[in-house]
């Protein structure tokens, strides 16, 4: 009986095309490779203090960094010391790098953001988020692809785009402005409840897409 | 450690992307501490933090590797260790909650009464936001409020109901401005929380609301 379960002619093939939901997911799957390649540097400099490792390491994520700390509101020069602080830890702290816990990517993220945040308070100054989005997301204007696009870049739209863009733009304003459930809310003059649903909801879908690839 | 009650994601968000002030921070990095659940949350958060920034447009940097590598000798900017660093022992040593954050024993705090079998203690204050300890003794039926901000009462020891939902230690109520609630003691034992508000609570009755300003809650 088992046997003749087993056979093909009893089980149809599996259908494969109608499980992809998202055209973007193509473009995500390209990305888990280079995930991999990124954890194996950081071990690499983890384990043998592999200068080459670091070279290529340094290559691939230095640029999107200055990227990312621009966008929070930081000018060049500025993201260019935090860059500097920023690479310096990731070679001097990668001892603490436990692939287990998260990859290099998220490692090196988490270790950019706290940095922001400790030189956030050392100076009491508020990085004030770059104003040209932050004007734009505040009115009543309806979310454009092209705002996503220069402030975050075509992969990102891509994202960003599997979402209704009411979240979409909740999650912009966490996290390339920085700002709080709180925040939102009172520049969006929505009711706290209905931005921390948007958040939840946004933030649901993207992590099972994120997951998925992972 | 058997945490049920957690904050809202917006909250791990919030933690994920930088923007919680420290007080907020402190109360949740200890609810973190205690709870799989809630690392897990956060580590997904940081994780799409992490897409959208290689996602994001780049910046070519002035900077080389070179100097990075020959800076080694130079000391590493400090860094603040949060969230993926973090203790995750799944268990909430009140002592270790309390020591990094206090210089003195919690009897050496400024206890001050706020009620019947109520004690509390402000730790900091710092423009609209307070940071608490609450004491209160077992059957506690602290007065009926709402608030003006966020709310976020982390149980430390013992164990209090709000509405129909019991708050153990490690557990966190998330309350906001458009909750109305009367936290009610557990008989079994003390109950210890530290709590952090933003902006003055709102008060039913008018009693509570003269011990207000003598207070400052």
């Amino acid at each position: 009986m088992l046997n003749q379960l087993m056979t093909n002619d009893i089980i149809p093939p599996v259908e494969t095309a109608a499980v992809v939901p998202f055209p973007a997911e193509a473009t995500r799957l390209a990305e888990v490779e280079p995930t991999v390649r990124e954890t194996e540097l950081l071990l690499k400099i983890r384990d043998a203090r592999d200068r080459g490792a670091f070279a290529d390491l340094f290559g691939r994520f230095a640029p999107k960094i200055k990227g990312y700390l621009q966008r929070t509101g930081l000018n060049a020069e500025d993201a260019e010391n935090v860059l500097q602080d920023i690479m310096i830890a990731v070679w001097n702290k990668a001892r603490l790098f436990d692939p287990l816990r998260a990859s290099a990517r998220t490692w090196i993220y988490s270790l950019a953001r706290n940095r922001l945040i400790d030189l956030k308070r050392a100076e009491q100054r508020e990085y004030a988020a770059l104003e040209r989005y932050a004007g734009e997301t505040a009115g009543d204007a309806v979310y454009e692809e092209d705002l996503l696009a220069r402030a975050m870049g075509q992969n990102s739209v891509a994202l960003l785009s599997l979402i209704p863009p009411e979240q979409a733009r909740v999650l912009l304003m966490a996290y390339v402005e920085g700002k709080s459930h709180r925040e939102i809310a009172r520049e969006l003059k929505l009711p706290i409840g209905t931005v921390k649903s948007r958040a939840r909801l946004a933030f649901q879908r993207i992590r099972g897409i994120l997951e998925k690839n992972a | 450690m058997n945490v049920t009650q957690h904050p809202d994601t917006a909250w791990l968000l919030d933690y994920a992307t930088g923007a919680l002030s420290r007080n907020f921070e402190l109360v949740l990095g200890a609810h973190l501490m205690a709870c799989a659940h809630c690392r897990s949350e956060l580590r997904a958060a940081e994780r799409l933090g992490a897409a959208l920034m290689m996602a994001g447009s780049a910046e070519r940097p002035h900077l080389a590797p070179q100097r990075v590598l020959e800076a080694e000798a130079s000391p590493s900017p400090w860094v603040t260790a949060r969230a993926l660093s973090a203790g995750d022992t799944d268990a909430l040593d009140l002592q270790t909650v309390v020591s990094q954050y206090l210089d003195c024993g919690l009897g050496a705090l400024p206890w001050r009464n706020a009620g019947r079998g109520l004690q509390i203690a402000r730790l900091r204050s710092e423009e609209d936001e307070r940071l608490w300890l609450v004491k209160a003794a077992p059957g506690t039926v602290l007065p009926r409020h709402s608030h003006s901000g966020s709310e976020l009462t982390l149980v430390l020891k013992g164990a209090f109901f709000s509405g129909q939902t019991i708050y153990a230690a490690g557990d966190i109520e998330d309350a906001n401005e458009c909750v109305d609630h009367q936290p009610v003691v557990t008989r079994e034992s003390e109950c210890l929380c530290l709590a952090v508000t933003e902006g003055p609570l709102r008060f039913r009755s008018w009693l509570p609301r003269i011990a207000q300003s003598y207070l400052g809650i």
